[in-house]
């Protein structure tokens, strides 16, 4: 840039610095007062392979092993598990796109917005950096998922070629995000991202319906993978060169979303990265307000407000009617039919939905202030929260478990059975919802992940721990296929005891109060 | 004869700012000739930063138009970042560097040539030489606000934008504040301020803009006056 003339300032001027030069002295700088080295980062690299290397062949292990059961009775429809995974493929491109578009893809949050983005140096080359970070995370993050997938299901292209071709296509939707950054808005990729994986289940949908029955999944030629490839590659150019084109404020909002999302991520606080993700579009005014007057008292406001979360939440409503179908699918791919394979659809595509119920919950957790104004005490609360999910997971059990029914050709014992089981999500939903933080002044332990304090993963289980309890008669029904009488007896205590424990106020685990109450022991003895 | 009117490095014309398609605030029109200053006022939620955050090209208006020395303002064009020196309510800092390497940055980043000789100066002026060394998160908040003001003032520029600049600062760091939007003056820089201190706001403006459902330019008497509890 050719010096402006200022009229204020130091008079001694230089030419400005080259972005690479800014970029350069931050990092310099930063390693100077770092305390690891290069073998610090070499060894972090070493073990994140590693730790993903060994994930990825668990999962295709684990895949690999799970048993096929020929249906009991013929269906008509039906898909092949290469042509579910083509909507997986589907899937994950409206997740890249989406998340994409929700982190920017690029951005520059904190300090970098308050200290570079107003120095009058190439903004590009400040940004290249981000941007090629994000570029290579979505091609990284494909080839995972493509791996996995490619060694899995059985038969077809070659696992180096679906390797390559997703990974180059999770480059494109990336670069794609990126360039709708510069010319619209990040909201329009977001859109996208939204839109294809609505799409997803509509075309696992089709493929049932239609019997389309595929035997390999995406086999593009290897000169088709050069195409892409050469496509990706221009079109990470011309993002690189308008870069500079993207406005300061659409930078910082996409640098504090991503800001958030890692601080999320780094605290393993699952909440705070829904909200990280989901807030920014969330609308910020509604044509007008409600007058509310189905409220008559403390507990039918509570559960109106939490209806009205989930109902004004249309990502959370999608959320739980794609999941509830989920089951039928596996159901409906005779390659992937097999008990293991429904229960374990049934219970994660559960939690899931289980998640979306939860939502008016974990932001009574963030911000307890309205909670407060009701004339009620904590657990009194905390078991009017229970409604609306227990409701809402009712519903969608019914769904879950009446497509086994239907399968199974018995469905009525499988209705009663969902009845019973449902409302046993929401004691998952609402101790998921409340958890506590982890502790970070607690002692850490080293894992090849890192250092995590001292009970972080009994932190994590709060919720899947309650679903296990809860959700497990029905798993067992799932897994041996029918549904005894005595079986559904089981279930309706399963459901009290997590309803029970879902609704809990005490937030010590188990170790905590035995702990304490040793103490209180040691303390009577003296 | 007519005196010769000096050139205005910022022209506000018909601004409206907003959220959502909705504005904050009356629209805003005025012209903040070199060598003078404009002082924003009025009451908390009255629209003052969004104003400012147009001004600068961080908020996209819903109309009119803003001009810097006779060009849009687009900050995404390096010779407008190397105009407007901006002081907002930021509060973000590189982790790794310590105060005086978050102005050397500054100052390098706009080519300022005897970088250590200005960093220094501006240290002892805001009484963060004891500190030069420290991170800016151990820091109290009246010091981060001071060394906010020495990154503003460390680097060359043509219009210095603050908004709020005496919040946290204590009464001694005030009348500095003052004394140096004064000098910027006479050196021939424009200033515009959103602020809530009379004192400042007397010492410094030679005009105000009340901003409010009707957003109106006032002399610097008129605004002192509204600036008492009550009026606004």
């Amino acid at each position: 840039m050719s010096e402006v003339e200022c009229a204020v300032g130091p008079a001694e001027r230089t030419p400005v610095p080259a972005a690479r030069s800014m970029r350069r002295y931050n990092a310099a700088v930063a390693r100077k007062h770092a305390h690891g080295g290069v073998t610090a980062l070499l060894s972090d690299v070493y073990y994140s392979v590693v730790i993903v290397g060994i994930a990825v062949l668990m999962a295709i292990g684990a895949l690999g092993q799970l048993p096929v059961h020929e249906p009991p009775v013929g269906t008509s429809h039906a898909t092949s598990l290469a042509g579910l995974t083509a909507v997986a493929y589907l899937a994950l491109a409206g997740a890249l796109i989406g998340s994409a578009g929700r982190l920017g893809p690029v951005g520059a949050g904190g300090a970098e917005a308050t200290w570079w983005l107003p120095l009058p140096v190439d903004r590009r080359g400040l940004l290249r950096p981000n941007a090629l970070r994000m570029v290579a995370l979505g091609g990284v993050a494909s080839a995972v998922v493509a791996t996995v997938l490619a060694f899995a299901v059985p038969g077809g292209t070659s696992p180096g070629r679906s390797v390559a071709g997703v990974a180059v296509a999770g480059v494109a939707a990336v670069v794609v995000a990126g360039l709708l950054q510069v010319w619209t808005a990040a909201r329009v990729a977001v859109r996208l991202g939204d839109l294809l994986l609505a799409a997803a289940p509509v075309a696992a949908a089709a493929a049932v319906l239609g019997s389309w029955q595929p035997e390999s999944v995406l086999a593009v030629p290897w000169w088709g993978i050069g195409l892409l490839g050469a496509v990706a590659v221009g079109g990470a150019f011309a993002l690189d060169a308008l870069l500079g084109r993207i406005p300061a404020r659409r930078l910082r909002e996409s640098g504090a979303v991503a800001a958030q999302a890692t601080g999320a991520l780094v605290s393993l606080d699952t909440r705070e990265l829904g909200r990280a993700l989901g807030d920014r579009l969330a609308r910020q005014q509604r044509r007008r307000s409600l007058r509310m007057r189905l409220v008559g008292g403390p507990v039918r406001a509570l559960v109106v407000a939490d209806a009205l979360v989930l109902a004004r939440s249309p990502r959370h409503l999608g959320q739980i009617l794609v999941t509830a179908l989920v089951p039928a699918l596996v159901l409906a791919t005779p390659d992937l039919t097999g008990s293991v394979q429904l229960a374990l659809a049934f219970l994660v595509a559960g939690s899931f939905a289980m998640l979306a119920t939860g939502e008016a919950s974990r932001r009574a957790e963030m911000s307890p202030g309205v909670d407060r104004l009701l004339p009620m005490g904590a657990t009194a609360t905390r078991r009017a929260r229970l409604i609306v999910p227990g409701v809402v997971m009712t519903l969608w059990t019914l769904v879950a478990l009446g497509s086994v029914g239907l399968w199974r050709a018995d469905p009525l014992p499988w209705l009663a059975l969902a009845v019973l089981a449902g409302p046993a999500w929401a004691g998952g939903a609402l101790r998921s919802a409340f958890r506590p933080a982890p502790k970070w002044d607690s002692a850490l332990v080293s894992t090849p992940a890192g250092a995590v304090p001292l009970g972080a993963a009994a932190v994590l289980a709060r919720g899947p721990d309650v679903v296990v309890l809860g959700l497990l008669p029905a798993t067992i029904a799932v897994l041996a296929g029918s549904v005894p009488q005595t079986l559904l007896l089981v279930q309706a205590v399963a459901t009290a005891v997590a309803l029970r424990w879902g609704s809990s106020t005490e937030t010590r685990t188990l170790m905590d109060r035995l702990a304490e109450a040793q103490e209180a022991a040691g303390e009577a003895r003296k | 004869m007519s005196r010769a009117r000096p050139p205005a490095v910022l022209r506000v014309s018909k601004l409206s700012v907003g959220w959502t398609g909705r504005p904050v605030c009356g629209q805003a029109s005025f012209t903040l000739p070199a060598g003078r200053s404009l002082a924003l006022v009025g009451p908390n939620g009255s629209g003052k930063s969004t104003l400012l955050r147009a001004i600068l090209g961080l908020l996209e208006p819903l109309s009119g138009s803003v001009q810097l020395l006779g060009v849009e303002v687009d900050e995404r064009r390096a010779s407008f970042r190397a105009q407007v020196s901006a002081v907002l309510d930021d509060d973000a800092w590189f982790p790794a560097l310590t105060v005086a390497e978050h102005l050397y940055l500054v100052a390098r980043g706009h080519g300022v040539g005897d970088a250590q000789d200005e960093v220094d100066a501006l240290l002892d002026e805001f009484g963060l030489t004891g500190h030069a060394d420290v991170l800016p998160t151990a820091l109290s908040s009246g010091q981060r606000r001071r060394l906010l003001l020495a990154a503003g003032l460390v680097r060359p520029r043509s219009l210095l934008v603050l908004d709020e600049p005496e919040q946290r600062l204590d009464t001694a760091t005030r009348q500095l504040l003052a004394e140096r939007l004064n000098a910027e003056k006479e050196a021939g820089g424009a200033v515009l301020v959103a602020t809530h201190d009379p004192d400042l706001l007397a010492a410094v403006a030679d005009r105000a803009v009340i901003v409010g459902d009707e957003t109106r330019l006032v002399s610097t008497a008129e605004a002192v006056d509204a600036l008492r509890p009550g009026v606004l």
